[in-house]
This record gives C-alpha cells, sequence and structure tokens, in this order.
C-alpha cells in the first residue's frame, strides 16, 4: 500500500494476451445478429420472419412471440430508497418489443445463424409492420397535457418524483439578503467504452452447466437472476466476465435484453451462440446517461454565507426505468458538495422518453448536481462582489463536523452522511498549483493587453464512493508460495490485479508480483454484488485485506503450533515466518502451505485445512471522496474554439494504495469530463431519431484536446473501513463541466453566463454573438 | 427535413404533366431507380438505391400514393420507404403554373422524416444528398421532356 507499483496485468494486457469476450471461440458456435426499431415510438402491427427462417444458414428467428413467458419484463435492478412520498411507476424493457417500440434500436426479432454474415444478411428478410406514432423526446415538452405517452397504462410520462428536505428552506429564504435563481441545464452523452458489450453462452449438457461469457461489471448478479428466470440452479450457471474494455456504468446495467435472450437461446438450440455489439448498436441499445432541466435558487447571506439552496429538475430516463432513481438521487445528493448548506429542499420528476434508457455512467448524475451548485456559487459570488474562492472557502464543512450527517437519503438507501474530510486545504493547494492569486493580478490582465482571452476555473467536489452492501474475497497461499486471490467484482481496466495484489502483499509479506488475482469468474467466487459507484477498491479491498488478515493469522497459529513457539515470537519476513532473532528456525510459506495440508497422520479437531480464508466485508455505508479541479483555459472569440491550456487535480480519496493507479483513474475521469463538456453530445431530432450515432459525428476527446493532468493527493483516511480507503474511479468527471464553464466565462471577462454543458464551440459561438450584440 | 423549390421546364404544362404520370419516364429520371411500376391508378411502388456518405448503395422499398389529383395542375404525394438501413416517410406537393411562354413552371414542397440508420450515420449529408437527388431528377426530366417534344416535332 501507498507504493507505486508496475501492473500485474499490463503484461497480459500489453501482449494481447489477455482473453476479451470476442476472443472465445468454442466449436459448432452460432451467431446472433438483432432487428431493431428504426422508429423512436411505434405499435408493432406484425413481425414476420418466416422469410428469414428460409434462408440459408439462419438456424431459428425469435421474435416476441416466440418467447412466451420468458418474454416477460426484466427485473428492476435498484428498487428506490425508502422516502417519504415519493412516487416511482416501474416500467422496464422486455428481451424483444411487444405490442409497441419506445426507442431507436430496440430490439424485435433475434436471428441465430451460422455465421455473422447470414445473421446480418437475414435483417432485411424480416418483415416489422408499424404505425409510427408521435415520440415524446424534450423533456419539457414529454411532461405537457396531451404528450403523447410511451407507456400508456399509465397517466403521464412521469416515472417518478421524489422530494427531499433537509432544515427549512422557506425560512432561511426569507432571512437571505440575495436570492439567486438559475435555470441550468446539463446533458450527458454516451460511455464510449473502447469494447463493446458481447456475450457467449454454452450449455454443456453432459455436464448440465450454462457457462456465459459476458461483458459486465456485476456477474454474479447476472448469474443469479439468469439462474432463477432460466429454472436452473445457481450451481449449474457460470458467469465468466473476463477482462473488459472499460465499464463506465452502463455494463452494471442488468438485465440487458441480449444477456436474456443469448443465454435461453443456447438452452434452446444445444449449440453455443455468440453476439458481439457493433459500433452503432452500442450508440442506441448500451444505456446513456442523459440530461436534467434545474430550476435552482441559493439563498445567502451578503457575506457569501449559503443558508440554503432550493431545486426542482427533470431527469430523463429514457424509455425505460430499470436502474431505478441512483442518478437523480446521486443528483440531489451531491448538488450539497463540501458546503455547509442547513436548509436544502430538493425535487425531481424523472420522465419516459422516446429514447435509449438511461443508467448510470461515470459520475452518475452527480456531476450535473455539483454543476449546479458551482454556478449558483460562481452567480452569487459575481453579484455580492467575492472572490470566487473566497465564497467556496466560507462555505465548506469544517474539518470537526465529521461525521456529517446531511439528513437525506442516499442511493445505497442509507442516510447521506460524510465520513471524514478535510476540505479547505484541498482548495488551498489547488489554488496555489494553479496560481490562482498571481494568475488574476498578473498574468490575466497581461495576455488580455496582448488580446488573449485566458480564464481560470475553479470548482468543489465531493464524491459519494464505496458502497455496500457486501464483496467477498478468498486467499490462498498454494504450495509454491505463490498467493491466490479470488473476489467477485469483474474489472474493467480499473487495476484490480494490482490493488488487490498490493492489500495482500502487504499483510502476507510477499512480492505484490508473487499475488494473482482472479476476479469475475462466479465459479471462483460466487458472492458478491459488482463492480460500480467507485467500489471496487473500497469494499472488495476491505474484503482482500480482511482475509489476508486472516490468513497471516493462519500462518502465526500454525507456525507457532509446529515450531512450539508463542504467535508473538515469530515474524513474517519476505515470504518466511521464523522465530524473532533466530532466523533459521522457521519455514518458508510454501513449506507451511504444504504442512497445513497433511496427507496422513492427524490434526487438531476444528482445523482448516491450507493456508486459505475466506472473509466479507460490507460497510454500514460508503466514504466520501473529495477534491478541487482547476483549469486554464484560452478562449478564441472568432472561432469559439477552447484550448486548454493547464488542468489541476487535487484530490482525497482517504488512503492510497496505489499513487500510479488513482493518477491514471484521475487522467481518464478528466478526459471523460472534457467530453462531458465540449465534446460529445447525444443529438435527437424531434422523432426521436439519434442523428450522431457514429464516432465520425459523435466526438470524444483526442489525445491533443486532453492536456497533460497535473495531480496533487491529499489522505484523508475513511474510518468506515481498516485501511482508510475512499474510491477513486468517477472523481475525474465529476467536477469538470462546472470549472470549464467558469473557465470560458472568466476568458471572455464575463461577458457570457454558461448555463448549459454540454458546450460546443457553435453554442459558444451563439453566446458570443448574443453578447456582442447586446 | 424540408425540401422546397421551384423548378422551370421547357415544354406546355399537358406535356410535364404527362410526363409526371409516366412511370417509365420517371423510372428513368429519378436517380437510383431499380424498379417502378404502377400498382393502381395513383400508386406506384419501386426499389431505389440511395447512397448517403457512408452508407452506399441502401435499397428502399418506395410506395408513392398520388393525392388530392387536379390535372394538369397540381398533385400531392404520399411518400413510404422502407429498407434495411432505415426508412423514410413524408408528404410531397407539385403545383404547374403554365408561364404563356412555352414553359411550365413547377413549385414543389415537401416534408420527409428520414429514421433509422442512414440517419444516424449520414444526418449531415442527407439535406445535400436529397438536394442533388431532386436536382437530378428534374433534369432528367427535362431530358425526357425535351426528347418527347422533339419527338413530336419530327413526327408530323
Amino acid at each position: 500500500v501507498h507504493a507505486r507499483v508496475r501492473r500485474n496485468e499490463d503484461l497480459r494486457l500489453l501482449t494481447g494476451r489477455a482473453r476479451f469476450v470476442d476472443d472465445v471461440q468454442l466449436p459448432g458456435m452460432t451467431h446472433v445478429a438483432f432487428v431493431r426499431s428504426d422508429y423512436a415510438h411505434a405499435r408493432l402491427r406484425r413481425v414476420d420472419a418466416s422469410a428469414a427462417r428460409q434462408r440459408a444458414g439462419v438456424i431459428a428467428v425469435y421474435t416476441a412471440d416466440d418467447l412466451g413467458d420468458y418474454g416477460r419484463p426484466a427485473p428492476l435492478l435498484v428498487a428506490p430508497p425508502p422516502i417519504t412520498d415519493l412516487v416511482f411507476h416501474t416500467c422496464t424493457h422486455r428481451p424483444l418489443a411487444s405490442g409497441k417500440v419506445r426507442h431507436v434500436g430496440e430490439p424485435i426479432a433475434m436471428i441465430v445463424a451460422e455465421s455473422r454474415y447470414v445473421a446480418e444478411d437475414a435483417i432485411r428478410d424480416v418483415i416489422v409492420d408499424v404505425e409510427p406514432l408521435e415520440a415524446a423526446v424534450d423533456l419539457e415538452a414529454a411532461m405537457a397535457a396531451g404528450a403523447p405517452r410511451v407507456h400508456e397504462h399509465l397517466d403521464s410520462n412521469l416515472a417518478a418524483h421524489v422530494v427531499q428536505r433537509k432544515g427549512d428552506y422557506a425560512a432561511a429564504r426569507a432571512r437571505a439578503d440575495v436570492l439567486i435563481k438559475r435555470r441550468l441545464l446539463y446533458d450527458r452523452g454516451a460511455s464510449g467504452a473502447i469494447e463493446n458489450r458481447a456475450i457467449v453462452a454454452q450449455w454443456d449438457a453432459q455436464a448440465e452447466e450454462l457457462t456465459i461469457w459476458d461483458t459486465t461489471q456485476a456477474p454474479i448478479p447476472i448469474r443469479n437472476g439468469l439462474a432463477a428466470r432460466l429454472g436452473l440452479l445457481e450451481s449449474q450457471v457460470r458467469v465468466v466476465a473476463p477482462f473488459v474494455g472499460g465499464g463506465f456504468g452502463p455494463k452494471i446495467m442488468m438485465f440487458y435484453p441480449e444477456e436474456l435472450l443469448l443465454p435461453w437461446a443456447a438452452l434452446r438450440l444445444g449449440r453455443p451462440i455468440k453476439w458481439t455489439e457493433d459500433r452503432q448498436e452500442n450508440f442506441y441499445a448500451t444505456t446513456h446517461e442523459r440530461g436534467q432541466v434545474h430550476e435552482a435558487e441559493i439563498a445567502l447571506t451578503r457575506d457569501g454565507r449559503v443558508l440554503g439552496v432550493r431545486d426542482t429538475f427533470l431527469f430523463d430516463t429514457g424509455a425505460y426505468d430499470p436502474y431505478g432513481l441512483t442518478i437523480p438521487i446521486n443528483t440531489q445528493c451531491t448538488l450539497l458538495g463540501p458546503y455547509d448548506i442547513a436548509h436544502y429542499e430538493s425535487e425531481f420528476t424523472a420522465v419516459f422518453t422516446n429514447k435509449t434508457t438511461v443508467t448510470p455512467v461515470r459520475g452518475a448524475g452527480r456531476q450535473h448536481g455539483v454543476f449546479v451548485s458551482e454556478r449558483l456559487l460562481d452567480a452569487a459570488a459575481g453579484a455580492l462582489g467575492i472572490d470566487r474562492v473566497e465564497i467556496r472557502r466560507r462555505n465548506l464543512l469544517a474539518p470537526d463536523r465529521f461525521p456529517h450527517n446531511h439528513e437525506i437519503m442516499f442511493q445505497d438507501s442509507a442516510p447521506l452522511v460524510y465520513d471524514s474530510g478535510d476540505y479547505l486545504p484541498t482548495l488551498d493547494r489547488a489554488a496555489q498549483i494553479i496560481g490562482y492569486e498571481s494568475f488574476l493580478r498578473d498574468e490575466q490582465p497581461r495576455l488580455r493587453a496582448e488580446g488573449k482571452h485566458v480564464g481560470l476555473g475553479i470548482a468543489c467536489y465531493v464524491e459519494g464512493t464505496g458502497i455496500g452492501p457486501y464483496e467477498g474475497a478468498r486467499v490462498t497461499v498454494e504450495p509454491s508460495g505463490k498467493v491466490r486471490v479470488a473476489t467477485g467484482v469483474g474489472t474493467q481496466g480499473q487495476g484490480h490485479y494490482t490493488v488487490f495484489a498490493q492489500i495482500v502483499a502487504d499483510e502476507l509479506s510477499v512480492d505484490v508480483s508473487d499475488v494473482r488475482v482472479i476476479t469475475g469468474d462466479t465459479r471462483e467466487f460466487q458472492w458478491g454484488t459488482g463492480t460500480f459507484a467507485s467500489r471496487g477498491a473500497v469494499v472488495a479491498g476491505s474484503a482482500c485485506h480482511a482475509a489476508a488478515r486472516a490468513v497471516r493469522e493462519k500462518i502465526f497459529t500454525l507456525a507457532s503450533q509446529l515450531l512450539d513457539v508463542p504467535p508473538d515470537a515469530l515474524e513474517l519476513v519476505r515470504g518466511r515466518i521464523c522465530v524473532r532473532g533466530a532466523g533459521e528456525r522457521g519455514f518458508t510459506l510454501a513449506e507451511l502451505a504444504g504442512k497445513a495440508n497433511p496427507l496422513r497422520g492427524a490434526v487438531r479437531p476444528g482445523t482448516r485445512p491450507g493456508l486459505e480464508a475466506t472473509e466479507y466485508y460490507g460497510p454500514d455505508r460508503g466514504s466520501t471522496a473529495n477534491g478541487v479541479h482547476a483549469m486554464l483555459v484560452e478562449v478564441d472569440p472568432e472561432t469559439a474554439m477552447v484550448a486548454i491550456k493547464r488542468y489541476v487535480v487535487v484530490h482525497d480519496c482517504g488512503t492510497i494504495i496505489n499513487p500510479m493507479l488513482v493518477d491514471g483513474q484521475i487522467h481518464g475521469g478528466v478526459a471523460h469530463g472534457i467530453g462531458n463538456a465540449f465534446f460529445e453530445q447525444l443529438v435527437y431530432d424531434e422523432q426521436g431519431q439519434l442523428l450522431n450515432a457514429s464516432f465520425m459525428d459523435y466526438l470524444l476527446p483526442t489525445a491533443t484536446d486532453v492536456p497533460p493532468i497535473e495531480t496533487a493527493h491529499r489522505e484523508t483516511p475513511s474510518p468506515y473501513n481498516p485501511i482508510g480507503l475512499k474510491g477513486v474511479g468517477e472523481a475525474g468527471c465529476i467536477p469538470t463541466g462546472a470549472v470549464f464553464a467558469q473557465a470560458v466565462e472568466d476568458a471572455l471577462g464575463g461577458s457570457i453566463e454558461v448555463r448549459e454543458i454540454p458546450l460546443s464551440p457553435d453554442k459558444l459561438f451563439t453566446l458570443i454573438e448574443e453578447a456582442e450584440r447586446t | 427535413m424540408n425540401l422546397n423549390g421551384t423548378f422551370t421546364f421547357s415544354g406546355p404544362r399537358a406535356a410535364v404533366w404527362d410526363l409526371l404520370q409516366d412511370p417509365g419516364v420517371l423510372a428513368k429520371a429519378l436517380p437510383g431507380t431499380e424498379q417502378l411500376a404502377r400498382t393502381s391508378e395513383d400508386q406506384y411502388q419501386g426499389v431505389m438505391k440511395v447512397s448517403v456518405g457512408p452508407v452506399t448503395a441502401a435499397k428502399f422499398d418506395v410506395t408513392v400514393a398520388l393525392k388530392d389529383k387536379v390535372p394538369p395542375q397540381r398533385m400531392a404525394m404520399q411518400i413510404d420507404g422502407k429498407g434495411p438501413v432505415g426508412f423514410t416517410r413524408g408528404t410531397a406537393a407539385v403545383v404547374l403554373h403554365e408561364q404563356g411562354d412555352g414553359t411550365t413552371l413547377m413549385e414543389y414542397t415537401s416534408d420527409v422524416q428520414i429514421g433509422g440508420r442512414i440517419a444516424s450515420v449520414g444526418q449531415r449529408l442527407i439535406e445535400s444528398v436529397s438536394r442533388m437527388m431532386m436536382r437530378q431528377a428534374l433534369e432528367g426530366l427535362e431530358r425526357e421532356l425535351a426528347a418527347r417534344l422533339g419527338a413530336e416535332h419530327r413526327q408530323p
């Protein structure tokens, strides 16, 4: 722990030997293509697959009619938290559309063929006869009276309505010297993982076992859910999530239609079956994270103390809501940020629209909340004539206020309590690194005199991470002396094979490279939930720690028995346990592992063989990381292009396991955030057609758009777990939009106000033009 | 998408009108038309091949239903196209004005929706491709018209 250790997984990844789902090739394997809806909203009158079934090489074509009861809607993945007067309408998707299609790309029929080529060709043989309907696309229009209804059994497109309150906002408002209101928009795009989704399913009739390779972030819940739905024992189903090329949230969604259909068809056909999503399907059929429209108000005293905030927002949940309310509740909770806000009232309405279903994407609504609070503070600073950093300093929670209960409910159905934090030094450090004061005093006026429009942005955020319920790990010292760690979470490139190894290596005094980590295979470890909410290192890491501790105890106990000395007379150094001060009296871990598993003779009653232990870790609630991002930008007012000159992140994720990996997480997150701030937006027309479903038109930031990122770390350990960990996976992308907005405004001398992210050169150009006209 | 405009044909209105009722002529004039047949008095069915940016030679089964016909002045059309890469549907209207100098002015308006894969990868180019196809079609019709009128002149 704390060491900049090279990653155990990189040799396999960099030499192309890592297995991804699409690498799985099985004899007799069949291939799948899906007939998907071209319409955002339409009644399905007839689906005729008879011609497709006649095509040479087609093995089967399934429509909703062929599925019977298996075609029922998918389960609700996350039930809404117990909040008073909460309204939630569960409308989950079916494996194949029946009666109606509700977004472009919704699957209508599944074609199984001898090759993907044949399957794709057969798509055109399927006759899909539809009656197009008007689509609900714009959020506010979808809530207006008479709007087309996505789900006709409901009275409107309202999917959920939630109010959470803390203190008494009305009273705070009455006391305020200043009230500032803003309408703020925040849209979010696709996850853009380098690997699209892929599934291979194989039914072994002799062993009566179903094996599924799946690009999921949650192999164990996938196994459990599929076993139940298919009528198999959990022990008959093995789900393997091998190396996965980026998760970012959509791969924690379950159950995707394809995930339900391939195993079902493998059982029916008795042949292995494979589907790999193509990039275009990924734009339609893999979940997005989408827009929110906020009407927010902040009440302050004259000297910039925040008395309270009221926020009302609409949240676009897309066509279905299988993931419950995780995103808008994250928004609601994260809006409070690192600030001491005594009075808060937040109301949201989740809205069904004829767009791809919305589930968490890295940040998962947190960036929406941070955007609102940071924009309000910027507007307040301007109105009150207070410096931007100073107004934040005046409102940060002081270190003696932890644990801090915000009195509202978080996404994990536990109250929003910050475990620990020390926010002011984080802000000061960021301001110092970016050179806040000297920039404003000297550099900016000098550059402006040269005709350069350079600006600075700085914003704070918190990230609720490491939520329950639990994860587990099994640690085994093999007879070779090498250590094997198995845990249930899946890995998508985060470096689990290294950080879990570091935690275990520390406890067992072995080299990190001698610890082999296995994740994401239900046969290796069968209890746990998955990789989400920046919880892998915190929750599974703590479980690895607990299991390693238990093995360490076993090592000491057994050695003490064999050497006939008390355990506290022993020491474990570099893979060898021996009597302290008498190094020749002892065993290597390899020797001891052999002795822990004797072939003959008697052992004491109650002995558990091997140097092995399984332990679990489940926190009461998550731990809260925090940070400050600052950036310098230069805006070209002629072209409205923005160049990011510097990017600084000061981050506190508690105890750091591997600084190199934390930096890597932050770098990737910032790139994601920059994409969200200025490049990426999914554009729909008024009929609900996605107009930029390819990387030709959907722009991801490239290496030239992402500047070198300067990071600094602070460590305020979490009291909720033994190592003091907090998560870091989403931190890089949470405040990026807010910082970008502030920096661009600053560069243009405050002549414009940014109330919308993503910005783009053309939106910024329009803002500059409008400002020049008035 | 709205596609509106005017075009002047070098011939009398009645001749232009007749041209527009002849599936053989339309099939030749409309770019990418592989088949076109009149299936009833006011209905045409055919297959068109369209290329928009990265979507090349995409086939569409097209049905055109004529409505509100007032020969030789005006007609409206309901257009429905479907293919493996998406769909198109919408309405169009054509009005023909006799110009008095032997030419005919055509005013056309259309409101067409495009959906599916062709919309999601080709949207940057759909409008310019549509305009280009419209221009090619009108120029093709103009050539047909000239050929017809020329033939009539030679015959007597």
